[in-house]
């Protein structure tokens, strides 16, 4: 992929991401975005969709990563393929709806036809093409490098140095926790996505999805409306539950550490329900795992994560952020069935629409909060923002994750540390 | 048509775009009891699809409050702190092309909407096709199914945190 060479004033990211705060400029600078396209979504791997939303030949979904619309579609031979949503003719939108099924995509311009695996198999009048025009040559465009874990397809544009798997790093544990609540292993991503518009940079986003702070402000309407529904953890400043840092920017707020301080209660991460009132899941899991390995899992419950830099794994949910301006988001989110779980699979469905989304009893608070907080770092003064609470007091164990208490920002400073290297590490390669 | 039915068709015809009409004011309004006070007690379903033709047992939806999460939503709106709609937005819409069939003894109420919504500096504009499933009470009707089928229901929309 090509990359912009326009001469702008370098940006010193050393000096605006500090330790223990940040510069307002970060949520509001068109170069800053800018750059983030490139260095973090073009160069570095991002989430692209899943496995499962795409189960059959022919099956397709368009997303944006970065700037570019991508059309991830699986072929007759089973392969997962990620293309430019772009005819290599002449250039038009191949794919315009957001998901689909195709046999074969053709371009509505001029009908140039490429097969699903990419080759071009047909174009109108192919003999007024000079002698050297080759159709091999001009099929639609793969993404430079794509890789899965656990079903998950993640690409990377311009290509950088790392593995997937050296890019996920401890952040496997987390996606091994949501598939390991499968009696299979798997989940399907079937249930539609909503769409929903953040007035917000993309990166107050990453902030409060592992901000174990506000719940009991932002969320205090819905506590107060319907406590069981707000889940059963303990929300006090002195809680268990533990926030980490993985390393290269992925965090969680590891609420399965509080789940088995509680006591050896199960589903606490899906309203405390009683577990006979899922018998078909909890004995499928009783099957797969044993019952000493099965209840484990049910006491611990899915990860509530952010991995770097816009996936999370929101519980019973997935969530991905799209960024479109400095000032707009675009946030999607879907929940997550268990191959094997359709009793559970029916609640966590019920339960997705009363928190998430555009009109959820959660979400639609932490927009407001989002837009809120962008409409404030617009003011120049105070130039920082603080982000130091916890700093200084954490357990780092032995693999290098760092623990701190659910009120601490060390999930945030995690993102941040890693943002600052790969911003500030593009432009010393550069000089 | 004989013309007691035809009396009959215009008088109910009347007395339902009354109720669409009052319903429309208390959620402009932010009348959130009263609005609710409009509702069957009991086996009801808000349902705001994310996309037209959805099977709501197996996709996600906008919406889909049975009656006690009708109430739930009811209750944190009216803490005051239900940050979305605090302050509230300036909401009027427009209720018009209304279609009325009979279905037993429920009345199914088609109608389109045009909604704006004053938030801040924008004007947002929200439009959709509404079918009410109504049952007659002493007073009126009760709702007992409404489904908002927003036009732009499979993209990305804001904050939905009124009543639509």
């Amino acid at each position: 992929m090509a990359t912009a060479l326009e001469i702008q004033p370098m940006i010193d990211y050393r000096h605006l991401v500090q330790d223990g705060r940040l510069h307002g400029s970060l949520y509001t600078s068109p170069q800053i975005f800018a750059d983030e396209m490139e260095q973090i979504f073009h160069r570095g791997w991002s989430f692209v969709a899943h496995d499962s939303e795409i189960p059959n030949a022919g099956d397709f979904v368009v997303r944006r990563v970065g700037t570019q619309s991508l059309i991830a579609i699986r072929s007759k031979d089973g392969e997962v393929h990620v293309f430019y949503n772009r005819c290599p003719h002449r250039g038009a939108t191949l794919c315009q709806t957001s998901s689909g099924h195709r046999s074969r995509i053709t371009c509505p311009y001029h009908a140039w036809t490429f097969a699903l695996d990419g080759r071009l198999i047909g174009l109108p009048d192919e003999a007024a093409y000079p002698a050297d025009f080759s159709k091999a040559d001009a099929g639609l465009t793969p993404v430079a490098r794509m890789d899965t874990y656990g079903g998950f397809i993640f690409v990377n544009l311009i290509p950088n140095e790392l593995t997937l798997r050296e890019h996920l790093g401890h952040a496997t544990e987390l996606i091994d926790a949501l598939l390991g609540l499968s009696p299979t292993g798997r989940i399907q991503l079937s249930a539609g996505w909503m769409k929903h518009k953040m007035r917000s940079n993309w990166k107050m986003i990453v902030e409060n999805q592992v901000d174990g702070y506000h719940a009991p402000m932002v969320h205090g309407s819905l506590i107060a409306a319907n406590r069981t529904f707000a889940t059963v953890r303990d929300r006090k400043p002195t809680s268990p539950t533990r926030v980490r840092d993985f390393g290269m920017g992925h965090s969680d707020i590891d609420h399965a550490s509080d789940y088995r301080a509680a006591g050896d209660r199960l589903f606490r991460w899906t309203g405390g329900i009683d577990p006979e009132r899922l018998p078909v899941y909890v004995k499928a899991m009783n099957d797969a795992y044993g019952p000493e390995d099965a209840r484990r899992r049910l006491i611990e419950g899915p990860p509530h994560s952010m991995l770097f830099p816009n996936l999370s794994l929101a519980e019973m949910n997935i969530m991905v952020i799209e960024p479109v301006s400095p000032q707009h988001s675009i946030q999607y989110t879907i929940p997550v069935f268990l191959e094997g779980a359709d009793d559970l699979n029916a609640r966590t469905l019920r339960r997705c629409e009363g928190a998430m989304g555009p009109a959820g009893m959660l979400i639609a608070d932490d927009a407001e909060i989002g837009e809120l907080t962008q409409m404030g770092v617009a003011n120049l003064e105070p130039e920082w923002i603080l982000l130091s609470r916890g700093m200084g007091k954490e357990e780092v164990l032995a693999n290098g994750v760092k623990l701190a208490g659910l009120m601490d920002e060390t999930s945030q400073r995690g993102f941040w540390s890693h943002y600052r290297e790969v911003m500030a590490a593009s432009q010393e390669v550069s000089q | 048509m004989t013309t007691a039915t035809l009396e009959r068709t215009t008088l109910s015809a009347a007395a339902v775009e009354q109720f669409l009409y009052l319903e429309a004011r208390l959620q402009d309004e932010h009348r959130y009891d009263e609005w609710e006070a409009l509702w069957a007690s009991e086996d009801t379903l808000y349902w705001v699809p994310r996309r037209q033709d959805a099977d709501p047992a197996r996709e996600v939806s906008y919406i889909y409050d049975n009656r006690a999460r009708l109430a739930s939503r009811i209750r944190q709106l009216n803490t005051g702190v239900r940050h979305s709609q605090a302050p509230q937005s300036g909401l009027r819409r427009l209720i018009s092309n209304i279609e009325i069939s009979e279905n037993g003894a429920d009345v199914e109420v088609q109608s389109n909407f045009i909604l704006i919504e004053s938030r801040r500096a924008n004007l947002t504009t929200w439009a959709g096709r509404t079918t009410h499933v109504l049952v007659p009470a002493e007073d009126g009707f009760r709702i007992k199914r409404k489904t908002v089928v927003l036009v732009n229901c499979a993209e990305a929309i804001d904050n939905l945190a009124f009543l639509v």
